[in-house]
């Protein structure tokens, strides 16, 4: 409630933007904006992934020892992945070995590379607490609400407490707060390819929509000869007022909202430091002419966009991309691995085009989805789960860069039958070992958000109630993948 | 959409289409894409409900194929443990948060009860589960239960247009005699006043000892459901929002819901009733005055239709082949039943960031008008008001442009005040502003009235207006 209020009060002052920019300096958090700019010009930016519908995981990452795997084979019958098409992971977690899903292998490649980039993170999902199976059987611990509803749960997992009643993403939220540290004050730091998202949501930094396939600009009044000038100026005029209701005003501050960003993103997405990477993304996006499918198109552009940032002058970037069709009720066989090649080939892709500008170690890549999927099948598909496993990808930690890859991290669950599963709040429908307020703050962390009330525990107030105990764990909320 | 621009029953189509933003599907599931006649049949369903009753929405709602299919309960089946197969719950869910009660109970006046503060959730996961065994069953009309797995819709389709059947009986050597759970206590809701001894459906013997049919248990879930308080505040506001105002006063909705509850002859549900509550109600006659946030931002697709009905467009090819509409980059980011999601196009309590958040206001429709949908839009409008009327008439028999018929705005050329007055009274109820009035004259003005062949004025006035926040701000 505090943070709201601190919140709402800032955004008052935003009116007054002179005001706003004094102030926002004292408040934008000091100890972040010191240690973040001692570096200076060094670029970040967090890549989200949204795999809408809920990620069936339990069939991207499957045990492959032998007994292990019977088990998994057992509880989910016909949509169960066949043992021996799995591509092998290695190392393993602890000693058990996993396979990925054949429509991955891009991503098993990276994962078994030296100097890996790419880390797994096992079992995530919303928690308001740690909560074992029985203390969700007896109701004793409190869970996030509305458990298994598609648009609770993306707005829990985007959402910095899984049972916030605002609607504001922890993306937008560290948007808010990193956003003075960009020279560039005129064009929104969050970005998305893929539209309207709750994790880009914040209190002052709206996003800028930027469709995958390029900017588009408004004809009528943009380009710069006599008769769109005029009708710019004329509706310019309409545009100022006065505007008495308060919806009008907001459409007013959208469309000049768009009108600059369109201007800046056009211009600088045509320039040199552009351009001179449009064969190689080319060729990594779409190998031998092939075509390029959403998810590719929106990697593509924000690669671009990441290529035009000195042009742009942006130092802290917040992406959004979005692909849906994983709410596989009745298709899992046939349509899921569709979804789990394009994610691996775009991925890989991007990776590789990040290191041809050489930022791979100063942008990192990471999926979610509203939830995982139930273990038990309802013989086509699945069902809403809870916890799932999830991807995190950026330059391999022993050359500088942020992910310690090739590894697992956090636990996984049990994948017996639900009668006899430890892990399952009934029907097959998984309880996380790992909150997404832990997997979402190591990522803020590195990001530049410190530890403690001035960072960590304004935007993510639960994280502290988590530790990660695993094996090689950190013993903090936050978990190891990133350094 | 023919039929929303020249059908005799305007109020009607626009009921239809605001339930269709309720109850939605949408060709954009696989299962549906391309089954443009089987939506259109669904689209019907509402259209014909529109003035009907809510309860019958809801029945001929579930028994459709077209939701079967959407929500994936078509071909769902009772539980199966050897097998660890259990029935599909994505029906059961959505028919309650999204057709019905919401996630939270509400008072009548749609505002939520608090429970030390917090809200009360309306149903949990048992009953879920109990409404999820109900719609177990349910296939093709025409099925015999020894093809439940593999009977299809017909060589025509015809079964797409019927309402789904739960057979049973007649099974082929092991196959099941029923796909229905007769078996089990169904915890379906419990409240105030319900029916079922604590919303419970007890168990049954199953077929054929069964003591009632699949379909009697269906409308027994029904019942169960439409009985709950919170059916009348839900579909209240999810009403007035889509046909008036994003934001009613709590009065407003409980005016609304009071009638929903009671139509004056003792009846629920009554859409007729409900509709013209809402549309007499005096805060849908007055135009706001205070920031109160009242009115809403018309829908891309109701100002895409308004503006054809305006004009009295008309299509040469006697059909409407709205080319843009299905266009890739959805310029006009809307069309019927072609939602992304079963949560619509829109979210009913989406706020966007600044000024209406501070003031505490939902605007729903400022979901899609993001970047990409304000610029788009503006470009379609260049289209629209610019080219395809009736002053540039087709020459190719293929083409398929919708044209306004702009002559009688054309007439107005040498007078820009009628102008102006005509296309406020055709597209702002009068409403237009003095400031903005001004602005327009004189834009206008500097245009030869004869250019364009005596119709850029008009074209550019028309424009302009569209663009507007005072025009796209409905009050």
């Amino acid at each position: 409630m505090k943070r709201r209020n601190f919140l709402r009060h800032t955004a008052c002052l935003a009116a007054s933007s002179a005001a706003f920019t004094a102030l926002s300096a004292k408040f934008n958090l000091a100890h972040a904006a010191n240690r973040v700019l001692l570096g200076g010009e060094e670029y970040r930016a967090l890549v989200c992934v949204f795999l809408y519908g809920g990620n069936d995981s339990f069939n991207m990452v499957v045990p492959y020892d032998q007994s292990p795997y019977n088990t998994y084979a057992a509880t989910r019958g016909s949509v169960a992945v066949p043992r021996n098409q799995l591509l092998t992971l290695t190392p393993t977690a602890n000693g058990a070995a996993y396979g990925l899903h054949p429509a991955m292998p891009e991503l098993r490649a990276l994962f078994n590379q030296a100097n890996s980039p790419l880390a797994m993170v096992a079992n995530v999902g919303p928690l308001l607490h740690p909560i074992t199976k029985a203390q969700y059987d007896a109701g004793s611990v409190a869970t996030p609400p509305q458990l298994f509803s598609h648009e609770d749960q993306s707005t829990y997992w985007s959402t910095p407490t899984a049972n916030t009643i605002d609607r504001n993403g922890w993306g937008g939220l560290l948007a808010d707060e990193f956003t003075g540290q960009n020279q560039n004050q005129t064009l929104a730091m969050t970005i998305s390819t893929d539209g309207e998202n709750v994790f880009q949501a914040g209190n002052n930094v709206v996003p800028y929509f930027l469709p995958p396939w390029g900017v588009e600009t408004i004809g009528a009044i943009t380009p710069s000869w006599s008769e769109p000038t005029n009708r710019r100026n004329a509706f310019n005029q309409l545009l100022a007022g006065p505007l008495d209701h308060p919806l009008e005003r907001a459409y007013r501050d959208g469309f000049n909202r768009t009108v600059s960003n369109y201007t800046q993103m056009q211009a600088a997405l045509s320039s040199a430091a552009v351009t001179q990477y449009e064969t190689t993304f080319n060729n990594l996006f779409a190998p031998g002419g092939a075509e390029v499918d959403y998810l590719g198109n929106q990697l593509r552009m924000i690669a671009r966009v990441i290529a035009a940032r000195s042009v742009l002058q942006m130092t802290r970037q917040v992406f959004f991309v979005g692909i849906g069709g994983f709410d596989n009720h009745a298709d899992l066989l046939t349509a899921h691995p569709t979804l789990l090649s394009s994610i691996s080939r775009n991925l890989n892709a991007f990776y590789y085009a990040l290191g041809a500008m050489n930022v791979q170690n100063n942008v990192v890549t990471f999926t979610a989805s509203e939830f995982g999927r139930t273990l038990s099948n309802n013989g086509e598909g699945t069902d809403h789960g809870w916890g799932g496993h999830h991807l995190v990808l950026g330059g391999g930690a022993l050359t500088g860069g942020p992910v310690r890859g090739g590894r697992f991290y956090g636990l996984f669950p049990s994948l017996a039958a639900s009668a006899s599963n430890p892990d399952d709040a009934g029907w097959g429908q998984i309880i996380p070992t790992t909150s997404v307020d832990q997997y979402a703050w190591t990522l803020a962390r590195w990001y530049g958000l410190p530890d403690g009330a001035a960072g960590r525990d304004l935007i993510f107030p639960n994280a502290t109630r988590f530790t990660d105990r695993t094996p090689s764990g950190t013993g903090q909320p936050h978990l190891g993948f990133l350094g | 959409m023919s039929r929303a621009l020249y059908g005799n029953d305007q109020l009607r189509q626009r009921v239809a289409f605001a339930l269709s933003e309720i109850l939605v599907t949408s060709d954009k599931a696989g299962s549906l894409g391309g089954e443009t006649y089987a939506l259109a049949h669904y689209y019907d369903i509402l259209a014909n409900q529109s003035f009907g009753n809510y309860r019958e929405v809801l029945e001929q709602v579930s028994l459709s194929p077209v939701m079967g299919y959407y929500l994936t309960m078509f071909r769902n089946r009772k539980p199966d443990v050897a097998n660890n197969i259990r029935p599909d719950e994505n029906y059961a869910r959505e028919i309650m948060q999204l057709f019905s009660i919401g996630l939270v109970q509400l008072n009548v006046d749609g505002t939520p009860v608090l429970s030390g503060g917090q809200p009360v959730p309306t149903y949990n996961q048992e009953t879920i589960r109990g409404f999820a065994h109900v719609f177990t069953g349910w296939v093709w009309g025409n099925c015999a239960v020894r093809d439940y797995e593999w009977c299809g819709p017909g060589a025509d389709g015809a079964q797409w247009f019927a309402p789904m059947s739960n057979p049973q009986g007649n099974g082929w050597d092991n196959l099941p005699l029923t796909y229905h759970a007769y078996e089990g206590n169904k915890q379906l809701l419990n409240y105030p006043g319900v029916a079922l001894p604590n919303g419970v459906m007890l168990a049954q013997p199953t077929y054929p000892a069964n003591t009632q049919t699949p379909r009697q248990n269906m409308e027994t879930a029904l019942d169960n459901l439409f009985g709950h308080p919170n059916v009348a505040p839900f579909i209240s506001k999810l009403l007035i929002q889509r046909l008036v105002s994003s934001n009613p006063s709590p009065a407003y909705v409980g005016r609304v819901a009071t009638v929903f509850n009671n139509n004056g002859s003792g009846v629920k549900g009554d859409l007729r009733a409900v509709v013209r509550a809402i549309l007499m109600d005096p805060e849908a006659r007055t135009v706001p005055t205070d920031a109160s946030g009242r009115g809403k931002l018309r829908e891309p697709l109701l100002r895409l239709t308004q503006y054809w009905r305006a004009t009295g467009a008309t299509n040469h090819t006697g059909r409407l082949r709205d080319w843009f509409v299905h266009w890739p980059g959805n310029y006009v980011p809307q069309y019927a039943l072609g939602s992304n999601t079963v949560f619509n196009f829109f979210l009913p309590d989406y706020v966007p960031p600044g000024e209406a958040a501070l003031a505490g206001l939902v605007a729903p429709e400022f979901q899609i008008q993001t970047d990409n949908n304000v610029v788009g839009f503006s470009n379609i409008l260049d289209g629209l008001t610019r080219y395809q009327h009736n002053g540039n008439p087709p020459t190719d028999p293929n083409d398929t442009y919708t044209r306004a018929n702009l002559a009688s705005l054309r007439l107005l050329r040498n007078n820009v005040d009628a102008l102006l007055e005509r296309i406020d009274v055709l597209l702002m109820s009068g409403q237009m502003s003095p400031h903005m009035r001004t602005v327009l004259r004189s834009y206008i003005l500097t245009f030869n009235p004869e250019s364009e062949g005596g119709y850029k004025r008009v074209e550019e006035a028309l424009w302009m207006v569209m663009m507007s926040p005072e025009y796209v701000i409905e009050k």
